[in-house]
């Protein structure tokens, strides 16, 4: 019942106000802004302003010879530069005609999905940073350390691996890496349910993160949704299984769906790939040691090599949804033309504008981090 | 290695086109820029090519012309088809695709950044990357950008030591 | 332009360099003391400008924890004592960092964080990235490498620990002495219309660092452009009056 006196209150026009989100901010993911246009709390209008990254990746790589780029490309995404390597390497592979040998290729799926349990670990720690649970950044981060350990063992390098070259890979596995890589695993396994009680299950984040930012079938195919977050919306489209390349195809592992397409749905379709990456981990780690032979097919001088004419466009499923290179070739020792189809130009920009709407303040960050947008990929 | 049946019968109803398979799930097609829009909306509309993964733009220098490729994937064929236009560059404009496939949006308005092409109908072409940017569109072959750096920035001057001594016996790291 | 303002013309003792030696005992007693207190207690401004930013979790994290050493992220600039420029900078984040940097209070430590703040780095001919960090704000120190290890992030930190108990990590008092070389080259980046909310020249007086180079050439574009800066500008000044500035 409303008080007799009861009157509604007018607000003045000024009411409604913008409010320019980011870069600074540690709300946001990466440097990036947000100029959201709010009324109360709620956002009625968001546009994305990029480009606080931007390196020009694509002119630099027409400047540099085939094999500078395999320097280049890992930082065009930072949390995750595995499956840039691993796309620009298999572009390049296509057009010069190079078969990989098939021990690299086993290879370089381990670092992949090596490469996506690392900024899955990431991508919870950030998220539930977002909502105050700093235990879980702690936790996911230092995980993913001992994984970057690993990388560093294998690679030389923890962040930039630059391992993958078109080819092959540089390196062969160290001795007894692979046993490392178990008990690592069986570690991950064993600290899951933990992140289960903090994260998952938390009181907490189901209610912050369930019921925000939904996207339903429809949008997420028309708006070019990929990734983990298309599968959040139960679609069960995955490019490892659908456009298979390296040894995917003798891998077994689930294609994780779950229903909902809200923040949470896109945080346990993550949690699922962790799951499922571990799986296809194990299988390698059993198959592998049977696999001889070369790591790397003969390439001609790499300061001399020029590539025949030709163009090839390759896919990858990265952690952040579909990474793709298209790549022009003149003849030249030089790429002709480089175009990076980064999975976050997509959920960064036109998805993130259209879910911010209705939204409100408190919850943009939570929308971000849980699309795992990540702005270098964006800004190139 | 074989097209699909499907699919050939779809490309052929475009006039003047020619197909040619890349690799096992990949198909270069090759048409007039008239006809793309009606390329696009047939094989969305008939075979399921919903997913527009992006749209590249190679600039040629020699025959003056932009290149366009678009390329959409269908999650029920599994086929991937690049479509491969050539337009001028003079005025460099093409029309939007946004109506059939959201994701043009964001390449269109990159492209017209990083190359000037202007696409008629797009909803958004203002600039997103290069705002504070005033020269001409970056990722165009006439623009140097060694010569703009050389222009524009500094370099620490380094002279180690070592390095003089190197030079002194005719070395050096340049 | 300069021989209209007052400021400059009324006191003109102020304009020459301050000699550290020149100033009283006490003073430097108490300037060691600070600088001793101030080093133990350092907040990172927040603020990932680059890539550099993916070593910075497991830095604060619980794997190295530089929070033992009294060094803990800060979310705000105004808060903040040191300003970590993590890589490379494109010419739109630099406009930014330069806006936080001058928000931050003094006494204000800034670290290039890689190859890329030092000489361009794997970028040194790209268009977008700026090449030399320090022309554009002073750094006290920098680290090689791309990307640098977590442990070459903390014994960066403690080395800036060290400098600041030695009193040497002075980068914050070259930008007041010598604010108008750098405004300079702000606005060869940015063009002349370059200007940012913050008054660095009253800052300057304030913590009394105001030397020779503070004001110049380029520090006089400000005046037509900068809000602040209307206080300095004669009745007559053509474009803008005096009265125009208070507004409510």
């Amino acid at each position: 019942m409303r008080p007799e006196n009861y009157r509604p209150v007018k607000h003045p026009p000024s009411h409604e106000y913008e409010l320019y989100f980011g870069p600074n901010h540690p709300g946001i993911e990466g440097n990036y802004a947000i100029r959201v246009r709010l009324k109360g709390d709620v956002i009625i209008e968001a546009i994305a302003d990029g480009g606080y990254l931007h390196r020009g990746f694509e002119k630099i790589m027409e400047e540099r010879l085939w094999i500078q780029n395999v320097a280049l490309v890992p930082r065009i995404c930072v949390p995750d530069p595995v499956p840039m390597e691993e796309t620009y390497s298999r572009a390049v592979e296509m057009i010069g005609g190079l078969e990989v040998p098939v021990r690299a290729q086993w290879i370089r799926v381990m670092l992949l999905e090596m490469s996506r349990i690392c900024a899955h670990l990431f991508t919870f720690g950030g998220n539930a940073a977002t909502i105050g649970l700093y235990t879980n950044m702690f936790w996911g981060v230092t995980m993913r350390d001992y994984f970057l350990d690993l990388f560093e063992e294998v690679t030389g390098a923890r962040i930039y691996h630059m391992f993958i070259t078109p080819g092959g890979v540089r390196r062969d596995l160290p001795e007894g890496f692979l046993g490392r890589l178990g008990n690592l695993l069986d570690e991950l396994e064993r600290r899951m349910p933990e992140f289960e009680d903090l994260f998952f299950e938390s009181a907490v984040v189901i209610n912050r993160a369930s019921g925000i930012g939904i996207i339903s079938q429809e949008q997420a195919l028309s708006w070019g949704v990929t990734g983990p977050n298309l599968r959040a919306c139960d679609l069960p489209i995955d490019l490892r299984r659908d456009d298979p390349y390296l040894v995917y195809p003798e891998l077994e592992f689930d294609v994780v769906t779950v229903e909902g397409g809200d923040a949470l749905a896109r945080m346990m379709a993550r949690r699922g790939e962790v799951i499922q990456s571990i799986r296809i981990l194990r299988q390698i780690i059993a198959r592998l040691p049977s696999i001889g032979g070369a790591i790397r097919s003969p390439l001609p001088n790499p300061l001399a090599w020029n590539l025949p004419v030709g163009e090839a466009y390759a896919r990858t499923e990265s952690s952040k949804g579909e990474t793709a290179f298209y790549i022009v070739s003149d003849g030249g020792p030089r790429p002709y033309r480089v175009h990076v189809r980064g999975p976050s130009s997509m959920h960064a920009v036109q998805v993130l504008e259209k879910l911010l709407i209705g939204a409100r303040i408190e919850d943009i960050a939570q929308i971000m981090f849980s699309l795992d947008a990540c702005p270098p990929e964006v800004d190139r | 290695m074989s097209i699909p049946a499907k699919l050939n019968d779809v490309l052929h109803e475009m006039p003047g086109i020619k197909v040619r398979m890349m690799n096992e799930r990949r198909v270069r097609v090759d048409l007039s820029p008239d006809t793309l829009p009606a390329l696009l909306e047939i094989l969305k509309g008939r075979l399921g090519y919903c997913h527009l993964s992006a749209i590249s733009c190679v600039d040629w220098v020699q025959t003056d012309q932009f290149e366009l490729v678009y390329h959409v994937w269908s999650h029920m064929l599994k086929t991937m088809v690049s479509a491969h236009i050539f337009i001028s560059r003079q005025p460099g404009q093409f029309i939007s695709v946004y109506d059939i496939h959201a994701p043009a949006g964001f390449f269109e308005r990159d492209i017209h950044e990083m190359f000037g092409v202007h696409f008629e109908g797009a909803p958004n072409l203002n600039k997103f990357i290069l705002t504070s940017w005033g020269g001409p569109p970056p990722m165009l072959k006439s623009f140097n950008t060694r010569e703009y750096v050389e222009k524009t920035f500094d370099w620490v001057q380094y002279s180690p030591d070592w390095l003089k001594d190197i030079e002194a016996k005719g070395g050096g790291i340049d | 332009m300069s021989d209209k303002l007052p400021v400059i013309e009324d006191q003109p003792e102020i304009c020459r360099s301050v000699d550290a030696g020149e100033r009283s005992v006490w003073t430097r007693v108490m300037n060691r003391f600070a600088d001793h207190c101030r080093a133990r207690s350092l907040f990172v401004l927040h603020y990932c400008t680059g890539c550099g930013a993916i070593e910075l979790p497991p830095t604060i994290t619980s794997r190295f924890d530089m929070e033992r050493v009294g060094v803990s992220p800060m979310v705000t600039p105004r808060q903040a004592d040191i300003l970590l420029i993590t890589g490379y900078l494109s010419i739109k984040t630099l406009k930014r960092v330069i806006l936080s940097y001058e928000q931050m209070q003094s006494p204000k430590y800034v670290i290039g964080f890689g190859s890329c703040t030092i000489n361009g780095g794997m970028y040194w001919n790209s268009y977008a990235t700026v090449k030399r960090l320090d022309q554009y704000i002073p750094a006290d120190l920098f680290i090689a490498g791309c990307m640098p290890r977590p442990e070459a992030v903390q014994q960066v930190l403690l080395k800036l620990m060290e400098d600041i108990d030695a009193g040497k990590a002075n980068g914050w008092q070259d930008y007041y002495n010598n604010y108008d070389r750098y405004l300079g080259n702000q606005q060869a980046l940015f063009g002349e219309s370059w200007h940012t909310p913050t008054d660095v020249i009253a800052e300057a007086k304030h913590y009394g660092y105001l030397a020779d180079g503070t004001m110049g050439r380029h520090t006089d574009l400000l005046l037509k452009r900068a809000d602040y800066a209307l206080d300095r500008v004669p009745e007559d000044y053509p474009e803008r009056g005096k009265n125009e500035r208070r507004l409510p």
